[in-house]
């Protein structure tokens, strides 16, 4: 984004237009990645899920099938639009847009390097679950304008249960919080440079676990996957949507695990530090811009593989359980996860203080 | 107490490890177009009609379920649309007029394709 | 304060809904999402089964009969065969028995395997469903190369079996239940201790003694509700005299028993496949398979009822015939029929997820229901 401001300032354009071009232009870049990750994160999970169920999954499309996501997408694009009837009109339309907006919001607030030119803010952590909140209205008039009862009781469901994973999740921030002592991702991440033992993940991992299984909530996955949930409302909040509008809820979703999953590696595992405690780039002693890109390049790898693997984590899970019924997830949130977040918090502080101390 | 809280969380560890374990076996997909499934000598397929070894005894006529697939006047005729391949036919004809081949693949864009027929003289 | 308005929903779950399995349709009212009452809708795959009878010879029937229960059609075609049996005093050989007996055993063993994935799937599981299918596989290749197709065996007759099994088949069954035993118990590792499992079908869809009475439901359903009935013990036909198996029962009464006594079918029809393995390998050079009839001028007179113990349960043909070519009258009393209508009275007061998980674990087939 820099460099793009740079260059027109060449040109003599006027502050705030380069700053709303630089914003834009980021935007523009992050949807494009966003794309590009969905359509490969959707093939992994085919390919993955395959392999746990001894199949070979998608094959025809390419080699090996590695062009089937792209294919289904052009399909998607191309498909008719179909609207039910006594849809409400306004919202039945703006829904899919409430839902994938925020999501790529959120993508503007992780940092994936070191120099990255997210939205640089004091508190980003809390402005992470704030964003993240967004989407469920978009989930909730996407199932309510619809006017098919799956599509309500899928709305519903996904509204339930946002609040009450959003509670266990929060006391659980505000442990790494005061553990790290910094609100900004940026600082938290910085924090936890160096070797791998220096993550959050080791002296907060209850605290990791519970963030965990509420992230499955939050991103409907296996086990939790209640607002779509097959064999019971058949598609859920996406019952009645099709073509375009269906492809940008598929989108956001899978965007979603995505961020959700980045956001998780930089509150625990370190976001974009290297696990060894040292950047290959620095090993080089270039000293030039060379050095800088590569130095950046490897966080970048590095954030993808962690997050890569909480992803192949969620799969895993999905692959091996049944779904959990309703009403025992609320239960699950409200009567076990909150009351261990709170003992949490208590432990967090309690090692806070020792550190203190010693 | 603690046995409560733990054996679950052992479970759904074993539940991953089982999974896991399956995944590192063969795959057991056959790639249909490319690779055929060998199909024995008893299979029963799209039915063969021979024409030297009839004597128009219409006897397939008469043991076949579906009940116009067979059809003998002029021509011979076997609608593979209606046949639903229990091999009565095969099985009564006196003179081994019919024969099964496994020949299973008759998907056809044309209904038309799927009629046998051969002239009778 | 204002009270709340709180309106009851009606939803329809089916005819086109992914866990019916088939085309049934269900009238669900819901009150947020308890089931208040369920209206069963049934005939959406109805094909005239038993009129079909009446207009056909008895030999033409024989290879409809197997789509009567798609899943399980050898204890179809073994209930029409023996009625006729029955008529014309047929005594079927050991040999063909043993057969009989095999093949109706290993095709329990695929049924409840089926059932088993699909059960996991309305549950939210994905891959046991593959994990069943993958063993049930084996099984139809087994038929495929014994009576000639997978699904649609046509291999019972009048009189015995079509085709005698042979050494080569009779290797591949026993390789494969040899190995089924250790399939079976990573499936069980994988389901039965599962803590989201057990939550998901503890206490639900309870079904108590006199209700089942009433409703005449039989097989794993009724075993379920803690009543010893089987009729491979009550009144062995075949050869079940013969060969030691136990009738698993169950005094728990809810979906987990269900599924529970199913597995513990699997292991049983298993063991019965191993006896039956040993006593035809002993028999290799027995090429009595058939007693001559005369299937194409078939008159028999009277009627005859023959049961048997079907995947599902209590299976009977009833069949009416007046010295004609063609059967007066057929009926069949199929168990799916029956057990299709208790779903109202085990699923009132439990939520809708729990209502597809105890249509699931009836293990109810549609083309049965509708004949």
């Amino acid at each position: 984004m820099y460099l793009f401001q740079e260059i027109l300032l060449k040109y003599n354009f006027s502050d705030w237009f380069i700053f709303i071009a630089g914003l834009v232009f980021y935007f523009i870049l992050i949807t494009i990645f966003i794309i590009i990750t969905v359509l490969i994160l959707v093939l992994f999970e085919r390919k993955y899920l395959a392999m746990f169920t001894r199949r070979i999954g998608p094959n025809r499309t390419g080699i090996r099938g590695c062009l089937q996501t792209i294919a289904d997408s052009f399909k998607l694009l191309f498909k008719e639009n179909i609207k039910p009837a006594n849809a409400e009109q306004f919202l039945y339309f703006i829904s899919p847009l409430i839902v994938f907006i925020p999501v790529i919001l959120l993508w503007l607030i992780i940092p994936f390097t070191s120099e990255s030119a997210n939205y640089q803010s004091q508190i980003s952590s809390f402005l992470f679950l704030a964003v993240l909140s967004i989407p469920v209205f978009g989930v909730l008039t996407a199932g309510c304008s619809s006017m098919s009862k799956y599509s309500i009781l899928g709305g519903i469901r996904s509204c339930i249960q946002i609040i009450s994973s959003e509670i266990p999740v929060s006391l659980v921030l505000v442990s790494v919080v005061i553990f790290t002592g910094t609100l900004d991702l940026n600082n938290i991440i910085n924090f936890q440079s160096g070797i791998f033992l220096n993550w959050n993940i080791f002296p907060n991992i209850l605290g990791f676990v519970i963030f965990f299984i509420c992230s499955l909530i939050m991103m409907n996955r296996t086990p939790f996957d209640f607002p779509e949930s097959e064999s019971e409302l058949v598609a859920g909040y996406h019952c009645e949507y099709s073509g375009m509008k269906f492809a940008m809820l598929f989108l956001a979703e899978y965007a979603l695990t995505f961020v959700i999953c980045t956001y998780m590696t930089a509150l625990f595992m370190g976001g974009y530090n290297s696990p060894v405690g040292f950047y290959l780039a620095d090993l080089f002693n270039l000293n030039n811009g060379f050095d800088y890109i590569l130095k950046n390049i490897e966080q970048l790898f590095w954030i993808s593989i962690k997050t890569f693997l909480l992803i192949m984590l969620i799969m895993w899970i999905r692959a091996s359980y049944p779904r959990f019924r309703f009403d025992k997830t609320l239960e699950l949130c409200w009567y076990i996860l909150i009351p261990l977040a709170v003992f949490n918090l208590c432990v967090e502080i309690f090692i806070k203080y020792l550190r203190g101390i010693l | 107490m603690i046995n409560s809280f733990f054996n679950p969380v052992k479970e759904l560890f074993r539940g991953l490890y089982i999974t896991a374990k399956n995944s590192l076996k063969d795959n057991v997909t056959l790639l249909y177009p490319e690779k055929k499934k060998n199909m024995n000598k008893f299979f029963r397929g799209k039915i063969q009609y021979i024409k030297e070894n009839c004597i128009k005894c219409k006897l397939c006529q008469r043991v076949c379920p579906s009940k116009n697939t067979i059809q003998i006047d002029k021509y011979y005729s076997i609608n593979y649309a209606q046949c639903i391949f229990c091999g009565n036919c095969v099985e009564y004809c006196p003179r081994q007029a019919l024969i099964l081949t496994p020949n299973y693949e008759l998907a056809s864009e044309n209904k038309n394709d799927l009629i046998f027929k051969e002239e009778l003289i | 304060m204002e009270k709340i308005l709180t309106d009851r929903m009606r939803i329809n779950i089916g005819p086109q809904h992914p866990s019916t399995h088939g085309v049934m349709r269900m009238i669900v009212d819901l009150d947020g999402e308890t089931v208040e009452n369920v209206e069963t809708v049934i005939g959406y795959l109805h094909r005239g089964m038993e009129k079909m009878a009446e207009t056909s010879t008895y030999i033409q029937y024989l290879p409809i009969v197997d789509r009567i229960d798609y899943l399980s059609g050898f204890f179809c075609s073994y209930a029409y065969v023996n009625g006729i049996e029955l008529l014309m005093d047929i005594e079927i050989s050991e040999k063909s028995k043993y057969i009989r007996t095999i093949t109706m055993e290993l095709n329990r063993m695929a049924s409840h395997l089926l059932w088993l994935g699909c059960f996991m799937m309305d549950l939210g599981a994905s891959s046991p469903f593959f994990y069943t299918f993958i063993e049930r596989e084996k099984i139809l290749d087994i038929f495929e190369n014994l009576t000639g197709n997978r699904m649609m065996y046509n291999y019972y007759t009048f009189g015995g079996v079509k085709r005698d099994i042979d050494k080569e088949n009779l290797y591949a069954i026993k390789k494969f239940s040899d190995e089924f035993v250790f399939a079976l118990k990573d499936l069980e590792e994988l389901i039965n201790y599962n803590p989201i499992f057990i939550s998901r079908t503890k206490n639900l869809g309870i079904l108590e003694k006199e209700c089942a009475y009433a409703y005449s439901i039989t097989g794993v359903n009724l075993r379920a509700s803690g009543i010893k009935k089987d009729l491979r013990k009550d009144k062995p036909y075949l050869i079940y005299e013969n060969i030691e198996f136990n009738v698993p029962i169950s005094e728990n009464k809810d979906v987990q028993a269900r599924y529970i006594l199913r597995i513990k079918e699997l292991k049983e029809s298993n063991k019965i496949v191993q006896q039956c393995i040993d006593w035809l390998l002993t028999n290799l050079n027995n090429k009595n398979i058939i007693t001559d009839v005369k299937p194409l001028t078939l008159k028999p007179e009277g009627i005859a009822i023959s049961e048997v113990e079907s995947s599902r349960g209590l299976m009977q043909c009833i069949i009416y015939a007046d010295g004609t070519l063609n059967p007066y009258r057929i009926k069949w009393r199929t168990p799916s029929f029956y057990n299709v209508q208790i779903i109202n009275e085990i699923s009132k007061g439990y939520l809708l997820s729990d209502l597809i998980a105890i249509f699931g674990s009836l293990d109810i087939i549609m083309p049965e229901v509708d004949r």
